[in-house]
């Protein structure tokens, strides 16, 4: 063989094999019955769910999809990174209600795709929050909802008399009541989004919002001061929450209360099942939910995992086709079953609440009570920038770096300048 | 070269189309040279020209002139970003100099264990800086972590390393310290074996103590590797990005924002490229800055000198 391979030939080969190598994905991509996706995942059924889907959806349609899977936050930064470099790899992302903002003008409108009564099954807080509120555009189809109620330790609860908080005053009475002998009554995240996620459902629970009529920033009125306060008071004041919460996103959240060292927390759905499950928690059978606190107003964030169509593909019709077939009955159906995932259709949800049993059925409720009353942040140009000065205004008021008000107002005048600059205004 | 081998050379290559020309030179080196500028020159300068505009997902992304460098250099979210930068690279080059040499001197002697000890000074530098970080977290938790709970044995006061603004910039200042100091020894061992015997004996001879040597002989014979060790500090620490991200995301409420960790979260959570990339060329032009200062003033003493 090497004898017979002169460096000529050896140098046409590998010519040929390169330019086989660069025009592969054009070919492939070139197939008329095949699309890309980039699409979420999270633990160990989710390559088996949608695999599953894509082969259920490819049997219907006779379209192919190739598809890559990857958690949140790698995510997140890829969709940003394709974007900004307007990329047509993909022609469908999984995406999420909290930087939807960013993307506005580089997902495709899906408003034509989708009747007024299609549009009408979704959860209006999903809908309306996936959505340009300029011109009206909408970003994305919500997949499943994210909202989140109270999960707190029966066992220990009931051990004390005591019941789940229902006011800001009941969360510090019994947080006081159960911290002690290296436990604490309640964990709350302190860091980055999750931070301002936290701050954000205060505010709203006080009475104040983000932005007012003007959309200029209001979240320094007296109802941010007072959210922001409490919030502060939960970890440096009482001290009910564990120190080091003013580092934890959801994760550590989460593991406060399956590991057994906290009593309660506020968590998202995947928590029902992550507490559950005896391989993930050490207080199966242990645990309770009961609805969101509330002061003034009973509201907390509804948010929403989404499917959006990049603005770049070339094959809009049969993306659009199997974006519909991921939101689509048999498709959170079969999310609910797997990873008790919220349905974002208010009728598969009104199905799967009827179906359920038990502490399931009560759980369910509380759910759908919240998204009901649900908000989220404003969607206006800048805010994605605002939201990481809003991370270290609270980081800073909840290590007592500066107080709540003075964190909040300089926050507020940074906040109008960035989003004047963006074009909030114009 | 003899001229039969000469001449064995210019037969063998004499079926070669190109003449023996500069442009030849070039020709051959062409194809690495188009892969150096397709992925260090073009993203560099493409970048470079990002920070000139208002470069977001917003469609249009109008020129800014020097608005967005002018935004952040009179930033509070940047000056607070720039201070913990001095900071961190200030304490940490200083310990890790200072701990390096004398580390080195040390292991440098014939004492018994030296060769294991030079043998374990190469595992921190060999961990990857994502699992550094994670392993930092974890020991300076202050509920589950090492260091507390040594710390509340002893009946000491818990420090609170990652909840703390002060603290925090500490802790990863440790973690950087013990991840790069054993770099330094390494460096720093190598010149020292390398060095003339002749005028430390001669110093020996003359009765010079062990520090009069150090100082006088061993510190001035080791300045050109002391400088190349402060210029690949000086470099790394205007790059460290995964420590700091996995032990505190920059927090608490920006204590350790470094400019690596600004830039990202400009670009990836705020999605405003035009103002990372401006972060980025003045974390670039501040290193460039510093290296010029640590060449150029001894060079310019130097000159004087001689004038």
């Amino acid at each position: 063989m090497s004898a017979s391979l002169s460096r000529r030939k050896f140098l046409a080969a590998s010519a040929a094999v390169t330019a086989g190598s660069l025009a592969a994905p054009w070919v492939a991509r070139a197939q008329a019955n095949e699309i890309t996706a980039l699409l979420i995942t999270g633990g160990p059924l989710y390559p088996k769910y949608w695999e599953k889907i894509v082969q259920d959806f490819t049997a219907k349609t006779g379209i192919k999809v190739r598809y890559d899977l990857l958690e949140f936050t790698p995510l997140t930064s890829k969709v940003v990174t394709l974007s900004a470099a307007r990329s047509s790899q993909y022609d469908v992302y999984s995406t999420h209600t909290a930087q939807i903002d960013s993307y506005f003008n580089h997902f495709a409108p899906l408003n034509s795709y989708f009747s007024e009564s299609e549009l009408a099954e979704f959860y209006p807080v999903a809908v309306k929050y996936l959505s340009d509120p300029k011109t009206g555009n909408l970003a994305a189809i919500p997949r499943n909802m994210d909202a989140r109620v109270q999960y707190y330790r029966s066992d220990v609860y009931q051990e004390k008399g005591l019941k789940p908080a229902e006011t800001w005053e009941d969360l510090v009475d019994v947080g006081l009541k159960l911290t002690g002998n290296g436990h604490y009554g309640l964990v709350v995240p302190g860091q980055g989004d999750p931070a301002q996620r936290t701050f954000s459902d205060l505010l709203w629970q006080a009475g104040g919002d983000w932005v007012d009529q003007a959309n200029k920033p209001a979240f320094n009125s007296e109802a941010g001061i007072k959210a922001l306060t409490f919030y502060r008071d939960l970890i440096q004041k009482h001290k009910i929450v564990p120190p080091d919460a003013v580092g934890y996103q959801w994760n550590e959240n989460s593991t406060e209360l399956s590991s057994g060292t906290v009593y309660a927390n506020f968590d998202w759905p995947g928590a029902f099942a992550t507490l559950s499950n005896p391989e993930t928690s050490r207080i199966v059978g242990k645990w309770s939910t009961a609805p969101y606190i509330r002061d003034k107003a009973a509201i907390s964030c509804a948010i929403s995992h989404a499917m959006a169509l990049n603005g770049q593909s070339g094959r809009k019709e049969p993306a659009v086709e199997f974006i519909k077939y991921t939101v689509g009955p048999e498709a959170q159906r079969l999310q609910f079953e797997q990873f008790t995932n919220f349905p974002s259709s208010q009728v598969i949800a009104k199905e799967v609440i009827a179906a359920a049993k038990g502490p399931q059925a009560t759980w369910l409720q509380q759910l759908e009570t919240t998204i009901a009353n649900g908000k989220e942040w404003p969607k206006l140009a800048g805010f994605s920038k605002v939201c990481t000065l809003m991370f270290s205004a609270i980081e800073q008021a909840l290590t007592d770096q500066v107080s709540p008000s003075d964190s909040l107002n300089q926050a507020a005048t940074e906040a109008e300048e960035i989003m004047r600059r963006a074009g909030a205004y114009d | 070269m003899p001229p039969v081998a000469q001449h064995q050379v210019s037969g063998r290559r004499r079926r070669s189309p190109l003449p023996y020309t500069w442009q030849r030179g070039y020709l051959l080196a062409s194809p690495a040279l188009l892969v150096m500028v397709a992925i260090l020159i073009y993203p560099l300068g493409y970048s470079f020209i990002m920070s000139f505009f208002r470069w977001d997902l917003s469609g249009s992304a109008p020129f800014a002139g020097v608005g967005n460098y002018t935004d952040e250099l009179f930033g509070r979210q940047f000056n607070q970003a720039l201070r913990n930068q001095t900071i961190f690279s200030v304490v940490s080059i200083t310990i890790e100099v200072v701990a390096g040499m004398a580390i080195a001197v040390l292991v440098n002697g014939k004492l018994r264990g030296m060769r294991l000890a030079r043998t374990l000074l190469l595992v921190p530098p060999m961990i990857a800086p994502a699992v550094v970080g994670l392993n930092f977290r974890w020991l300076f938790n202050t509920q589950y972590g090492l260091v507390d709970a040594l710390l509340r044995m002893f009946n000491l006061p818990e420090i609170p390393w990652l909840n703390h603004p002060t603290w925090a910039l500490v802790s990863v200042i440790i973690a950087d310290v013990w991840q790069n100091t054993p770099l330094m020894v390494l460096l720093f061992l190598a010149g020292l074996q390398s060095l003339p015997q002749e005028p430390l004996e001669a110093a020996t001879v003359d009765g010079a103590t062990p520090w009069q040597r150090f100082w006088h002989i061993v510190l001035p014979l080791m300045r050109p590797v002391i400088m190349i060790a402060l210029m690949l500090r000086i470099i790394d620490t205007f790059r460290t990005f995964d420590v700091v991200w996995l032990m505190t995301q920059g927090g608490p409420g920006g204590a350790t924002n470094l400019l690596t960790v600004y830039s990202y979260l400009l670009a990836f959570q705020a999605v405003d490229f035009g103002h990372a990339a401006a972060v980025s060329y003045i974390a670039l032009g501040m290193s460039l800055f510093v290296l010029g200062l640590l060449y150029g003033i001894p060079w310019l003493i130097a000159k004087r000198r001689a004038i």
